[in-house]
């Protein structure tokens, strides 16, 4: 066990989720070990029970997510809509819940220590990927994505290509426009640590920057670059990408242990009857 | 070599040099021969080698005695049966192996990963993994080493490492960059120092007191916030005096006879007084640039600010302006001055004594509001304390960041205030209405 890599991880706590859910039902006299199904089902109504008992949450009945819409396409405004993977995510979670599903918007920086502060939202749900750091600050439910490091620029900058990307982004003439307390700045830190970093509360700003010419390059989740670039930044492209394999996970406060059990199994729920693959399929297009 | 150091001076005697050269040539056509074997038996070579920076002064700096991470990456050539690996940490560096990430990455854009099975042994300071399955596969071991912590003193570290393959051969990696750590600062020694004390413990077991006032975090992010502050300072303190000029030739053309003058200066001062500094912000940073206007972060943010603050000022001139009584033109005007004398020689040091304290409290307002300008990446004193909060998760550096706020502030706003009792002294009850009139407009848009 010792040995463990993260992405074992990943697989071994969903497996151990899994057992944790149905041994939470065999524990009730009137359910036998027949259907997966049933006993997820039955368990759904057990946990609503006990949520109303012993979660604390901001609102009665409601759980309420910290998000950041910047960030397709796990998050977005459409039309004044939440659209994205984590916000279906969150819908299905609330629902295996039996709560209402409330997205509060802050900026991402500002995610990880609200939830660590408590009080304005129950659980952080905007692409966060777990690091040590905000490990030390909050509680990582089981995570439901994985993605990597991507780095744009605009096409018409011959300067920086595939091939010397890696060389010609760490020089001092470079500006990388990255989130603010986003994993992009932290790799564009370890990584070009020659170039000057400017970061943007908001993400979507980060590339407004490369295409106003305030930034020359864009350092962020791939996903994301890859949905932007296709999106509104048709003219940038991506030159380098590495492999990080983060994972996304929700952040709960470091006190409410009911809570992330809840999500947890939700989310163990959600993966095992595929409704998890599905939201990725329909969102990562 | 010794072979061949008579051969070349045998053919040209005479030509010391060419001789020399050549005798460089042979000597390093025969280096590149003894590494070639070593070469070609380079199953792996070093792709790169770099520590997490863990300094909240500066995002890309490594610093020693405080938590990092090791990220070591290196190539392997296919079908090499790469069987173990031995990384040697640096000495004095100490690291953990709990949470240890041992990933290959494949592909032609090495973005596939694989996770491998493998047993790790740590040895002083040497870390070994031995994998289960040789790795023939072409790709990418990136291994990551959590729970890093280089020496107090910093320095190059320089990390080696040397591989086994399944043939028995051992062979070290070569050229694998050197980590630069910096010596720990003293404000992150003396918060480290301080997390360590009872005292502190003991407060920040109170939840309040350490999401707002937590000891160590304030002693950390004091030098970081100083360096926002210098650069909230020097926006005002250029956007400022260019402000003044601006506002009061605003001022001039409003109260301008001539309707065009009169009319360009209202709009103006009405699209800026009526707007958020916040959106006026957004447009220019990312409006004018894309209309073809490159202009440096830092001119832009004081641009905006100053354009800005002109309309401000304008009405606080004004209302000086129109403040001085009629009389003191008419005496002007009587003595034979005509009308620029007397708005330069009567009417202005009059009207500037008046304002004094309204272009105070503009100059506070100005200084609060640069916070607007971390929405565009300049990196002012709040956005200093943000980042630190995003890492953190306590509210503590915002605090250290009103604390910068409150020592121009508090000061400026007693002077204010003493001003206006001068401006109310030498003036009839009567006219000092108008000023402090002024004062509350100027205040209003805060």
């Amino acid at each position: 066990m010792k040995s463990m890599t993260r992405r074992n991880f990943l697989t071994v706590a969903g497996a151990l989720a899994g057992t944790a859910a149905l041994a939470g039902c065999n524990s009730e006299p009137k359910q036998s070990d027949q259907s997966d199904e049933n006993a997820d089902a039955a368990d759904e109504t057990i946990d609503e029970g006990e949520l109303e008992a012993e979660v604390g949450l901001v609102t009665e009945g409601a759980i309420t997510f910290a998000v950041s819409p910047d960030y397709p396409p796990f998050e977005n405004l459409v039309d004044g809509e939440y659209v994205g993977l984590d916000m279906d995510l969150g819908r299905a979670i609330a629902e295996q819940l039996g709560l209402e599903c409330v997205y509060t918007n802050l900026d991402f920086d500002g995610i990880v220590p609200a939830i660590a502060a408590g009080g304005q939202a129950d659980a952080g749900l905007s692409g966060i990927s777990i690091t040590p750091d905000r490990e030390e600050q909050v509680n990582f439910s089981e995570p439901y994505y994985i993605d990597n490091q991507a780095v744009a620029v605009l096409a018409s900058n011959t300067d920086v290509t595939e091939d010397n990307a890696a060389e010609v982004l760490n020089t001092a003439e470079m500006t990388i426009a990255v989130q603010s307390g986003s994993t992009g700045a932290d790799f564009a830190a370890e990584n070009f640590p020659n170039a000057e970093q400017l970061a943007f509360p908001q993400f979507t700003d980060a590339f407004a920057a490369v295409s106003a010419g305030q930034a020359n390059a864009v350092c962020g989740n791939l996903a994301v670059v890859e949905q932007m670039l296709a999106g509104a930044y048709s003219d940038q492209h991506v030159v380098l990408t590495s492999a990080t394999g983060e994972e996304y996970a929700i952040a709960v406060n470091k006190d409410n242990a009911a809570l992330l059990d809840a999500i947890n199994g939700a989310i163990a729920t959600l993966r095992d009857n595929g409704t998890l693959d599905e939201l990725i399929a329909t969102n990562m297009g | 070599m010794n072979n061949l150091s008579p051969c070349a001076p045998a053919r040209h005697r005479g030509s010391a040099s060419r001789a020399l050269l050549a005798f460089m040539v042979v000597l390093v056509a025969l280096l590149g021969i003894v590494a070639m074997p070593a070469a070609r038996a380079d199953a792996m070579e070093a792709v790169k080698c770099t520590g997490r920076p863990n300094s909240e002064d500066d995002p890309t700096v490594i610093m020693g005695a405080t938590e990092s991470r090791i990220t070591f990456e290196a190539s392997i050539a296919e079908g090499e049966g790469v069987s173990s690996l031995t990384l040697h940490i640096p000495d004095g560096t100490s690291f953990g192996t709990d949470d240890l990430a041992v990933t290959l990455l494949t592909g032609d854009d090495l973005m596939t990963r694989n996770e491998l099975d493998y047993t790790e042994k740590v040895d002083g300071q040497d870390l070994t993994l031995e994998f289960a399955e040789p790795i023939t596969q072409e790709g990418h071991l990136n291994i990551l080493v959590y729970d890093v912590f280089f020496p107090a003193d910093g320095g190059e570290m320089q990390l080696e490492a040397t591989y086994g393959l399944t043939d028995g051969t051992e062979a070290s990696i070569e050229g694998i960059p050197s980590i630069p750590v910096e010596g720990i600062s003293f404000t992150e020694s003396l918060s480290q120092w301080l997390e360590d004390q009872s005292w502190v413990q003991a407060w920040n077991s109170n939840r309040f007191l350490h999401l707002f006032f937590d000891p160590a975090l304030l002693v950390t992010s004091f030098p970081v916030v100083l360096t926002g502050f210098f650069m909230s300072i020097s926006i005002v303190a250029v956007a400022f005096p260019l402000a003044i000029p601006m506002g009061l030739l605003l001022a001039l053309m409003r109260i301008s006879k001539l309707r065009l003058l009169r009319g360009i200066a209202t709009t103006y001062v009405n699209i800026v007084r009526g707007t958020p500094l916040f959106l006026q912000i957004y447009v220019a940073f990312f409006g004018l640039p894309l209309a073809g206007i490159q202009i440096p972060n830092f001119v832009l943010g004081v641009t905006v600010m100053c354009m800005n603050s002109g309309a401000y000022m304008c009405e606080i001139f004004r209302a000086g302006i129109l403040s001085i009584s009629k009389g003191q033109t008419e005496a002007a005007r009587s003595l034979g001055m005509n009308g620029a004398q007397t708005m330069f020689y009567v009417i202005l040091p009059q009207m500037f004594r008046i304002v004094i304290p309204n272009l105070t409290s503009e100059f506070i307002v100005l200084y609060k509001d640069t916070s607007l300008l971390a929405a565009v990446g300049i990196m002012e004193l709040v956005m200093y304390a943000r980042t630190i909060v995003a890492s953190t998760g306590s509210i503590t550096p915002y605090i250290v960041a009103a604390l910068f706020y409150l020592v121009i502030t508090l000061p400026l706003s007693k002077i204010t205030r003493h001003l206006e009792d001068r401006v109310r002294g030498h003036r009839t009850r009567k006219h000092a209405d108008a000023p402090e009139l002024a004062a509350e407009k100027g205040a209003s848009h805060e």
